[in-house]
C-alpha cells in the first residue's frame, strides 16, 4: 500500500505519530502575518506622521541653533519637538491597539469549534481532532460533516459533497470510489478539505493534509494578490503634500521678507523653521485616528468588524458593491414560495419567521398535497434538539418546515402513516416515492406518495385532484399545468410535482413485500395533487438596503454561482433589477426581433452567465458594465469574480466585494474593500477581507457605507476646523516678524491650543450626526472630491482663518491697550520688548515695564460649528443642543481664548474672553450666508468656489 | 469661451476677496477705534500686569536729573495729592529731585564720576518703576524688615535694604551706605499721574554704596524694598527686589 495503511484497520498509532511529526498538523497555516513590530512601525510612518517627524527634526535643529546663541525661551523648541514625537507615538500606539483588538475578534472566530474527524487507527474507530490527521489515515465521513482533509474515497454510499467553497459549483457533487478523470478537481473519487458532505456516508484515505491540500494551495495563491492603497491613505498623502507645500512656500516667503527687513540670517532661518512647524497640524493625526476608531466601534455594534481602520472610510466612497446572492442577499435556506393546486397558484409566506400562511387551506386538494409533501420526505428534525434543526436536503427541509407549520407536528404525523418502503431520489428516474399504511387502522389500503420533477410526475398521472375530486387528466388540464409550471419556473423557483395513489387492497394486501429495487408496485396512472415551488427567499431587509444603495448612487451587482433564472428572479425581487427594466433578450422577445438587432443601450438590465463571461474580452466586459446599469452575473466561478472586480476598477469605481469561499479571497484582496461573511465565510476569506459582516447581512453593508460617508464628511469638517486654526496661529507670528509687535502667541501656547483644547471640538465633530442628505448624494469621485481641495483650503485659510486672525488681533490689541500699550506704540516695539537689559520700558501712559518676563499672549480663536451645506437651523439646531454642540457653540471659544494664558496668569484674564464675540457672530453669519448661497444656487460660481 | 469663463471666474474671486478683506479691515479698524474710545487718557484700564518692580540702574539716568519744577524738600513727607486723575486740573506739578542728594554717588564734578567703581566702592542707583496712580505704603509690620535695616524704617519712607544672598557671604559684604531722602523712597513723590498729566515727573532715587566689599570674590547681594503693598514673586525675580553680583578685582 502506498501510504502503508490498511483499508480496514487504518494506520497504526505509532506510524500516525511519526507522520504527524514529519508533516505537521493538518491545518491551513495562516498567511505569513506581518511581524508585530512592522505593524507598529507602519503606524508611525503614515503621511501625517512623516510630516510630524520632519517638524520634530526641524525643532531640534532650531533648538540647537538658539541654544548655542543663548536665546531666551529656546527650550520651547525642545518641548515642541518632544511633544510632536509624543503625539506620533501615542497615536501610533492607539491605532496599533485598535487593529490588534479587531484582529483578536477575528481570531476568536477561528477556534470556536475544533473540527472533529472519525478516524480508524489500529482497527479502532476514534474521534480525534482533525488537526491530528495524517496522510494515510482512514476516515469516515457522513452527511453534515466537513471533509477533514483531501480524501480518496474507497467506499461511498449516496455520498454528496458541496464543493461551492472551492469551485463555486452550487450543485452537490456525488462522490464514488471510481476514478473518472485525471484532473483531481474533476474526478469523483476525491473529496476536498473544507468542503461539506451533504448526505450519505463515505470512507477514504487521507492523501493530503494542511497546506498541501487543494484548498491550502489556493489560499496561499491569494496572498500573492497585492493590496490596494486605501482611498483615505491617498487623501491624507494628498493633504500632507498641500500642507508641506504651503508651509515651505510661506516659510520661504517670510524668510525672504525677514532678510529684506534686515534680520540676521540665522534669525531669519529660525523664523523659517518656526513657520514651517506652525503649519503642522499637530492635533489632526489624533483626530483622524480617533474619528476612525470611533466609527469602527460604532460599526462593530452594527455587526461589521473592521480589520483595518482606514477601511471604514473606503466603504463610504464605494460606488459598486459586488454582492453574493446566497446568504448575503437571501436567507440561505430553501423556503416554499408558491403552490399550485386546484388550478390556482397560491403564494406562501417566505419571510424569516413564516408566521402567516396567507392562502386558502380549506380545499381537500391542499390536504392531500400536504400529506404527500409531508410523507414523501426524508428530512427529519434532529432528535433532542430544538425543533428548528433539520437534517436533510435543502428542498426536503423546506417542505418539512412548511408542512410542520401547516399541519403541525410532522414527526408524529409520520408515525401515524407508517412507512413501508421508500425509493430515494436518483438522477435517472428523477422522483422519490414511499408507500405508507393509512392512519385509519380499518382502512387496509396502502398509500403511495411520490414527488419529483413535475414533467416526470405528470407522465405517470392519469387523473388530477381538483377540489378534492379526481378528474381525468385531459389536454386542458395538461395545458394549465404547463402554464403554471412555466410561471413558477420563470420566477426562478425550484418546482416539484406531487402525486399519490391508494393501492388496490386486493392486489397489495397487508404484508405485501414491496421491493424498492424491483418496484413491484403501481407507479403509473397516479393522481396528480399539485406543484410546490421553493426558493431561497431574499432577506427582509435587503430590498430596502438595495433601494438605499440606489438613492446613494451605489451600483449593486449580483455575482452568484446560481442559475441565471434564479439569479434574475432574486435580483428582481430585491430590486437589483428594477421594475420595468428589460434585458436585451426581453426586448427581443417583446419586439419579436432577433437579439442582434436590439440596441444594447436600450436594455438597462443584463444577466451574464459564467459561460458567456468566459468568451468575453475585458473590453467587452467593461462595455457591458458601462452600458447596463443593472447587472447580474450568474453561474460564475470565484475566479471570474476577480475579473469582474478588475473591470469595475478599470471603470474608476471603488469596489466593495462580498465573499465567503476560499476562492473568493483573491477577489476580496483585489477589491478596494473586501467584505467577508462572518457566519458562512472561510478563514481564508476572512483573512483576505478588510471587513467582516458578523450577520452575513447585506443591509449591514449599507449601514457601513453610511458610516463611511459620515466619517469622510466629518473628517472634512475636522480638517477644515484644524486648518482654520492654523491661520490665527500663524498670523501673530507673521506680524511679529513684519511689524515687530511683541510676540502675541508663544509656541507652547500654540501647542496647548492644538493638543489640549482643540482636540475635543475636533473629535466631537466626529460625533456629528449625518447631514440628512448624506445617502442621497452620489458617492464621491475619488479623483475629484478630495478630502482637502482648493475650496476647503481657501475657505479655511483665507476666509474663516482671516476672520479669526482679525478677531485675534483685535483681542490682542485690546489686551495690550487696556494694559497701557496703544496699538501704534506696539508697532516696532519688539526689539525693546525683548531687550533683557531694558528694565523700564515706558508704555503709552509713561508707566515703566520690565517686560521680558511677561508674556502677553492673549489671542482668541473664535470657533463656529461647521456644517458643510446645511444650515445649522436645518440640521436641527435646537434638537442637538446636547453636551456636544454646547461645547462647540459656546464653551470652546472661551476655553480657547482663555487657555493661551495658562502659563503665568491663571487668574484675571477673563475680561478678554468676550472681545472676539462680535467676530464669532460675524463668522456665523458669513457661514450661513455662504451655505445659503450654496443651497440656493447649486452649480453656480458661488457653489464651485465656496463649497468644500 | 472657456478661457473667458475662467477669466471671469478669476475676476469674481478677486472681487470677492477684495470686498471680503475690505469689509474685514473695515470691521477691524472700526473695532480698534471703538476700543480706543473706551480707553481712559489718564490711566490704563488694567494694571494687574504692571506690578511694582524695582529696577536698578547705574549710569544712564544722570542727564535727566537737572530738570525739576518744585522743591520737594529734603525731608520725607506724606503723599502729595494733586487731585483726582480724571479731574480737570490739567498738568500737575512734580517734585524735583536734586542729584546732590545722592551724595558721593551723584557722579557730579568734584565727586567720583565713576560712581565709586574705580575705588572698589560701587554705587547702585535704584528706583521704583512708575505706575500710574500707585501709592506705595510703608511697611506696617516692622518685623518684615531685617534687623540691620530697622534703623532706617521711618514715617513716609519706603525703605530699601540690601543684604547678602548667600549665608557664607555675610562677613564679606561690609558696610552699605544709603543716600537719598530718608535713605529710601519718600512718599511725597507719589502718586504718579501719567505721562499726559505729569510730563515733568521725576521719581525719587536711592543710591546704595557698598563701601567695604571683599575683593577678588564673587559676592551675591539682594536688595528689597519693603512696603505694605509691595509683593514679591517667585517667578519674577525683579518684582519688589533685585539681585546683583559683584566681583571686585584688586588691581
Amino acid at each position: 500500500m502506498r501510504y502503508t495503511t490498511s483499508v480496514t484497520k487504518g494506520l497504526t498509532s505509532s506510524k500516525a505519530e511519526e507522520v504527524l511529526e514529519r508533516d505537521g498538523p493538518n491545518e491551513l497555516l495562516p498567511p505569513k502575518g506581518t511581524p508585530e513590530y512592522v505593524k507598529f512601525a507602519r503606524q508611525l510612518a503614515g503621511g501625517l506622521q512623516c510630516l510630524m517627524w520632519v517638524a520634530a527634526v526641524i525643532c531640534f535643529i532650531a533648538f540647537g541653533i538658539e541654544f548655542s546663541r543663548g536665546t531666551l525661551g529656546c527650550f520651547d523648541d525642545l518641548y515642541l519637538a518632544i511633544t510632536l514625537i509624543t503625539v506620533v507615538v501615542v497615536t501610533g500606539c492607539f491605532g496599533y491597539y485598535q487593529e490588534f483588538k479587531s484582529t483578536n475578534i477575528i481570531a476568536s472566530f477561528k477556534n470556536l469549534v475544533p473540527q472533529q474527524a472519525l478516524v480508524i487507527r489500529d482497527g479502532q474507530k476514534n474521534q480525534i481532532n482533525a488537526m491530528d490527521l495524517v496522510v494515510g489515515d482512514l476516515v469516515e465521513i457522513k452527511g453534515g460533516d466537513r471533509v477533514p482533509a483531501d480524501i480518496r474515497i474507497i467506499f461511498a454510499q449516496g455520498c454528496k459533497v458541496d464543493n461551492s467553497s472551492l469551485t463555486g459549483e452550487s450543485e452537490p457533487q456525488s462522490k464514488t470510489p471510481e476514478c473518472t478523470h485525471e484532473n483531481p478537481l474533476e474526478t469523483k473519487n476525491i473529496a476536498f478539505f473544507s468542503t461539506t458532505c451533504l448526505e450519505g456516508v463515505a470512507t477514504g484515505t487521507v492523501i493530503n493534509t494542511g497546506d498541501r491540500t487543494i484548498i491550502g494551495r489556493i489560499a496561499s495563491l491569494a496572498s500573492g494578490v497585492g493590496n490596494e492603497k486605501t482611498p483615505i491613505a491617498i487623501e491624507i498623502e494628498h493633504f500632507v503634500d498641500i500642507i508641506a507645500g504651503l508651509a515651505i512656500f510661506f516659510g520661504f516667503t517670510f524668510f525672504v521678507v525677514a532678510m529684506f527687513i534686515g534680520y540676521a540670517f540665522l534669525e531669519a532661518m529660525i523664523f523659517f523653521m518656526a513657520i514651517v512647524v506652525a503649519y503642522v497640524p499637530e492635533g489632526l493625526l489624533a483626530t483622524v485616528t480617533v474619528c476612525l476608531s470611533l466609527t469602527a466601534k460604532r460599526l462593530a455594534r452594527k455587526n461589521c468588524v473592521v480589520k483595518n481602520l482606514e477601511a471604514v472610510e473606503t466603504l463610504g466612497s464605494t460606488s459598486v458593491i459586488c454582492s453574493d446572492k446566497t446568504g448575503t442577499l437571501t436567507q440561505n435556506r430553501m423556503t416554499v414560495a408558491h403552490l399550485w393546486f386546484d388550478n390556482v397558484i397560491h403564494a406562501a409566506d417566505t419571510t424569516e419567521d413564516q408566521s402567516g400562511q396567507s392562502f386558502d387551506q380549506s380545499s381537500e386538494t391542499w390536504r392531500s398535497l400536504a400529506r404527500v409533501a409531508g410523507l414523501c420526505n426524508r428530512a427529519i428534525f434532529k432528535p433532542n434538539q430544538e425543533s428548528l434543526i433539520v437534517v436533510g436536503d435543502a428542498s426536503e427541509t423546506a417542505l418539512l418546515k412548511f408542512t410542520e407549520l401547516a399541519i403541525g407536528n410532522m414527526m408524529e404525523y409520520r408515525e401515524r402513516f407508517k412507512k413501508v418502503v421508500e425509493v430515494p431520489f436518483n438522477s435517472t428516474n428523477k422522483f422519490q416515492l414511499s408507500v405508507h399504511e393509512l392512519e385509519d387502522p380499518m382502512d387496509l389500503r396502502y398509500l403511495l406518495v411520490m414527488k419529483g420533477a413535475p414533467e416526470r410526475i405528470l407522465e405517470r398521472c392519469s387523473t388530477i385532484l381538483i377540489k378534492g375530486q379526481e378528474m381525468p387528466l385531459d389536454e386542458q388540464w395538461r395545458e394549465s399545468f404547463q402554464t403554471a409550471y412555466m410561471d413558477l419556473g420563470s420566477l426562478g423557483e425550484r418546482v416539484l410535482g406531487f402525486c399519490h395513489i391508494y393501492l388496490n387492497e386486493n392486489e397489495f394486501p397487508r404484508g405485501y413485500k414491496f421491493d424498492s429495487d424491483e418496484m413491484n408496485f403501481t407507479t403509473s396512472g397516479l393522481c396528480f395533487a399539485g406543484l410546490i415551488s421553493m426558493i431561497d427567499p431574499p432577506r427582509a431587509t435587503v430590498p430596502d438596503a438595495v433601494m438605499k444603495c440606489r438613492t446613494a448612487g451605489i451600483r449593486v451587482v449580483m455575482v452568484t454561482g446560481d442559475h441565471p433564472i434564479t439569479a434574475r428572479a432574486i435580483a428582481a425581487n430585491v430590486g437589483i433589477i428594477t421594475e420595468g427594466s428589460e434585458t436585451v433578450e426581453d426586448i427581443a422577445t417583446r419586439k419579436r426581433i432577433p437579439v442582434e438587432q436590439v440596441n444594447r443601450r436600450d436594455a438597462r438590465a443584463c444577466v451574464i452567465s459564467g459561460g458567456q463571461l468566459k468568451d468575453m474580452s475585458s473590453e467587452e466586459l467593461d462595455e457591458a458594465l458601462r452600458s447596463h446599469p443593472e447587472m447580474v452575473f450568474a453561474r460564475t466561478s470565484p475566479q471570474q469574480k476577480l475579473i469582474i472586480v478588475e473591470s469595475c476598477q478599470r471603470l474608476g469605481s471603488i469596489v466593495a466585494v462580498t465573499g465567503d469561499g476560499v476562492n473568493d479571497s483573491p477577489a476580496l484582496k483585489k477589491a478596494d474593500i473586501g467584505i467577508a461573511m462572518g457566519i458562512a465565510g472561510s478563514d481564508a476569506a476572512k483573512n483576505a477581507a478588510d471587513m467582516i459582516l458578523l450577520d452575513d447581512n447585506f443591509a449591514s453593508i449599507v449601514t457601513g457605507v453610511e458610516q463611511g460617508r459620515l466619517i469622510f464628511d466629518n473628517l472634512k469638517k475636522s480638517i477644515a476646523y484644524t486648518l482654520t486654526k492654523n491661520i490665527p496661529e500663524l498670523t501673530p507670528y507673521l506680524i511679529y516678524i513684519t511689524v515687530s509687535v511683541p510676540l502675541p502667541l508663544g509656541c507652547i501656547t500654540i501647542l496647548m491650543i492644538e493638543l489640549a483644547t482643540d482636540i475635543f471640538p475636533s473629535v466631537s465633530l466626529a460625533y456629528e450626526k449625518a447631514e440628512s442628505d448624506i445617502m442621497h448624494l452620489k458617492p464621491r469621485n475619488p479623483r475629484k472630491d478630495r478630502l482637502v481641495n482648493e475650496s476647503l483650503a481657501a475657505y479655511s485659510y483665507f476666509q474663516i482663518g482671516a476672520i479669526q486672525s482679525f478677531a485675534g488681533f483685535t483681542d490682542y490689541f485690546t489686551a495690550m491697550a487696556q494694559e497701557g500699550w496703544y496699538p501704534l506704540l506696539c508697532v516696532g516695539l519688539r526689539s525693546h520688548w525683548e531687550d533683557v537689559h531694558l528694565q523700564d520700558l515706558q508704555d503709552s501712559y509713561g508707566q515703566e515695564w520690565w517686560v521680558s518676563v511677561i508674556e502677553i499672549c492673549q489671542i482668541a480663536d473664535v470657533l463656529i460649528r461647521k456644517t458643510r451645506r446645511l444650515s445649522i437651523f436645518q440640521q436641527g439646531f435646537f434638537r442637538s443642543v446636547d453636551v456636544d454642540s454646547m461645547e462647540q457653540m459656546s464653551l470652546t471659544p472661551y476655553i480657547q481664548s482663555y487657555t493661551p494664558c495658562y502659563v503665568s496668569f491663571m487668574k484675571g484674564w477673563g475680561q478678554w474672553w468676550f472681545v472676539p464675540i462680535p467676530y464669532g457672530i460675524l463668522i456665523f453669519v458669513y457661514d450661513e450666508i455662504r451655505k445659503l448661497g450654496v443651497r440656493r444656487h447649486p452649480g453656480s460660481w458661488w457653489d464651485q468656489e465656496l463649497y468644500y | 469661451s472657456e478661457s473667458i469663463q475662467a477669466k471671469c471666474s478669476r475676476i469674481k474671486i478677486l472681487l470677492f476677496y477684495l470686498i471680503f478683506y475690505g469689509c474685514l479691515a473695515g470691521i477691524f479698524i472700526g473695532t480698534i477705534q471703538a476700543l480706543l474710545l473706551t480707553l481712559s487718557n489718564y490711566k490704563p484700564t488694567y494694571q494687574d500686569r504692571v506690578a511694582p518692580p524695582e529696577s536698578h540702574l547705574i549710569q544712564d539716568y544722570i542727564c535727566l536729573l537737572h530738570r525739576y519744577v518744585e522743591f520737594g524738600g529734603e525731608l520725607p513727607e506724606s503723599y502729595r495729592d494733586r487731585g483726582q486723575l480724571e479731574s480737570d486740573v490739567g498738568v500737575r506739578k512734580a517734585c524735583r529731585f536734586k542729584r546732590t542728594w545722592l551724595g558721593p554717588c551723584a557722579g557730579l564734578d568734584g565727586h567720583d564720576e565713576s560712581f565709586g567703581f574705580k575705588d572698589g566702592k560701587p554705587c547702585l542707583i535704584a528706583k521704583l518703576n512708575r505706575i500710574v496712580n500707585f501709592r506705595p505704603r510703608p511697611p506696617t509690620n516692622n518685623a518684615s524688615v531685617p534687623d540691620a535695616g530697622q534703623t532706617r524704617v521711618q514715617l513716609n519712607v519706603i525703605p530699601i535694604h540690601c543684604q547678602n544672598k548667600r549665608e557664607e557671604d555675610a562677613s564679606k559684604i561690609g558696610e552699605i551706605k544709603y543716600y537719598g531722602i530718608g535713605m529710601g523712597f519718600p512718599l511725597q513723590y507719589y502718586p504718579y499721574y501719567g505721562k499726559l498729566l505729569h510730563p515733568q515727573y521725576l521719581q525719587p532715587l536711592v543710591a546704595i554704596q557698598f563701601t567695604n566689599l571683599t575683593f577678588n570674590e564673587e559676592l551675591r547681594l539682594e536688595c528689597k524694598v519693603y512696603g505694605a503693598n509691595i509683593d514679591y514673586s517667585e517667578k519674577d525675580r525683579y518684582q519688589g527686589r533685585f539681585d546683583v553680583k559683584f566681583t571686585i578685582a584688586s588691581s
